[in-house]
């Protein structure tokens, strides 16, 4: 690694953390803050030391985590095949773009009440509801995406003797995946939050509901740190999948 | 690409087209909701339609519009609040290398924590009420935006400045003229992708914090197990989020008419 790198790839983003937790610590110096209102940033990363052992911390990221990853997968594969749908088919398009733009509109988080009432605290609620929110990401960008391919990857291919399908699959859908691993990699971000989103009002167990119960006890130290971990699995998430993307998509 | 002439546009056939879905739509809830009416099975409690459009009557000629006032106004100032601070910040970001490379990567580690997960700070800091609502719209759509200003912001490429330097323009004008359309370009678009995001974020703060609002309409009909009125409630959701959507695209192709196909989704 070069200096340069070095520099703005480690040290500065080192800087702007000491800095932001310097800030921190003096305004709860300054204004003599209780713990309860923000606690100092020592204190939150010892709570979150603190947490990383225990038996709950990583089962409630467990829970977290295998709900997004079944809503995750099912909506990725539903929307996909929504989108290489509509995409490729102009009078499906225009009967079901009317439903699909109504229903994109009632955001995800609207559904929780719902859900809860279907569903109960259970995960089929939660997997429901992340699934719901990656599937019209995928659904729209695939569709634009397919939408989108040059025509005349598709001469060549009717040329060649492709039927529809063929040309559905083995050209359309492989020239439109660069565009829908990035939707996928924004559909994760999508999916992550929906999932403490809908702990959050009702759930037994997850990140969403270690959040809540620290909040109701005034422990905030352990809600800063929740918040924490929960972005750091996000941020991890996103990289996954984006790695899996980028593997996966070698032939570019 | 499908932009330009070459797209035909047929409205007689996609009217048509779009009524039968949105019947065939009705006729499957309706069908499920009949099949389910009986209880058993997961999902026991699906209201038919004529139950949600009766809900949804009475809704709007009671609270409706004193509700969605309450909502509009949170969203309304968190949004701009947060649109605005997204370009300031940005535009100070995305300039100023060495405060980019200090400060992009702690709002990156920001972006992946859910609006939800800041309630209970905000509830703490700001307590119950508007302060704390706009502060998690502000926040959720400040998130947003930033990525599009600081992009915007470098999106000017150093020739064109540089010619305009040669060219006589000062630091104030090449900031004035190139610098500043460019990023609020860019702002426009993250601002039209951050009213879906700032719209759910309005909901969750309600949800949680539920004196006034639709949110807390949705959270109190909830509550009272009364399922074809929280159908109802979701429906004035998508609604007025449909609405806000349309009345930015029509600003939108005003204010850049060029950009016309970037606001196209699906609808061809």
């Amino acid at each position: 690694m070069s200096a340069g790198v070095w520099r703005d790839r480690v040290v500065l983003p080192l800087a702007g953390v000491v800095l932001v937790a310097l800030v921190w610590q003096g305004i709860v110096a300054l204004y003599r803050l209780p713990v309860v209102v923000l606690p100092e940033p020592w204190a939150v990363a010892r709570t979150l030391a603190g947490l990383l052992p225990t038996a709950a911390f990583w089962r409630d990221v467990g829970v977290s985590v295998f709900e997004f990853a079944a809503g995750y997968s099912a909506g990725v594969v539903l929307g996909v095949g929504a989108g290489l749908l509509l995409g490729e088919s102009r009078t499906f398009r225009l009967t079901a773009s009317p439903v699909i733009e109504a229903l994109r509109f009632i955001v995800p988080f609207a559904w929780i009440p719902l859900t809860v009432l279907w569903f109960g605290t259970s995960y089929t609620g939660k997997i429901v509801l992340v699934a719901y929110a990656v599937f019209f990401v995928m659904t729209v960008s695939t569709t634009r995406s397919i939408m989108q391919v040059d025509p005349t990857l598709t001469r060549v291919g009717t040329m060649l003797g492709m039927g529809r399908a063929a040309l559905a699959f083995s050209v359309h859908l492989r020239a439109a995946a660069p565009a829908i691993a990035s939707a996928a990699r924004a559909a994760a971000a999508v999916g992550w939050i929906a999932v403490v989103a809908a702990e959050y009002i009702g759930a037994s167990a997850g990140l969403g509901v270690m959040i809540t119960n620290a909040a109701t006890s005034l422990q905030t130290a352990t809600v800063i740190a929740g918040m924490i971990a929960m972005g750091l699995i996000g941020a991890a998430v996103s990289a996954a999948v984006g790695w899996l993307a980028r593997s996966r998509l070698d032939y570019r | 690409m499908t932009s330009g002439p070459a797209r035909l546009f047929v409205p007689g056939r996609a009217i048509a087209l779009g009524t039968v879905g949105v019947v065939v739509a009705l006729a499957v809830w309706w069908l499920l909701s009949a099949l389910l009416a009986g209880g058993g099975g997961v999902i026991n409690r699906l209201p038919a339609p004529p139950a949600v459009a009766t809900k949804l009557v009475a809704y709007a000629r009671t609270e409706l519009a004193q509700d969605l006032a309450a909502s509009l106004r949170v969203f309304a100032a968190g949004w701009l609040i947060g649109v605005a601070a997204a370009t300031l910040a940005g535009l100070l970001l995305g300039r100023v290398n060495v405060l980019g490379r200090i400060f992009l990567p702690v709002v990156e580690a920001i972006r992946p924590v859910s609006s939800i997960a800041w309630v209970p700070l905000s509830i703490v800091w700001f307590g119950f009420g508007f302060t704390s609502k706009i502060f998690l719209v502000g926040l959720a759509v400040f998130l947003v935006v930033i990525v599009y200003a600081v992009d915007g912001s470098r999106r000017i490429p150093a020739d064109v400045s540089r010619a305009a330097a040669m060219l006589g323009m000062n630091a104030r004008q090449r900031f004035l003229h190139l610098i500043l359309p460019g990023t609020l370009a860019e702002v426009l678009i993250g601002a039209r992708v951050s009213l879906m995001s700032g719209w759910g974020t309005v909901i969750v703060a309600e949800l949680v914090a539920a004196d006034a609002g639709l949110g807390a309409h949705l959270i109190s009909v909830q509550q009272s197990y009364d399922v074809a009125a929280v159908v109802a409630t979701m429906i004035c959701f998508g609604a007025s989020g449909f609405v806000m959507n349309a009345l930015f695209t029509v600003a939108e192709r005003r204010l850049m008419p060029w950009r016309r196909t970037h606001a196209r989704e699906i609808d061809e």
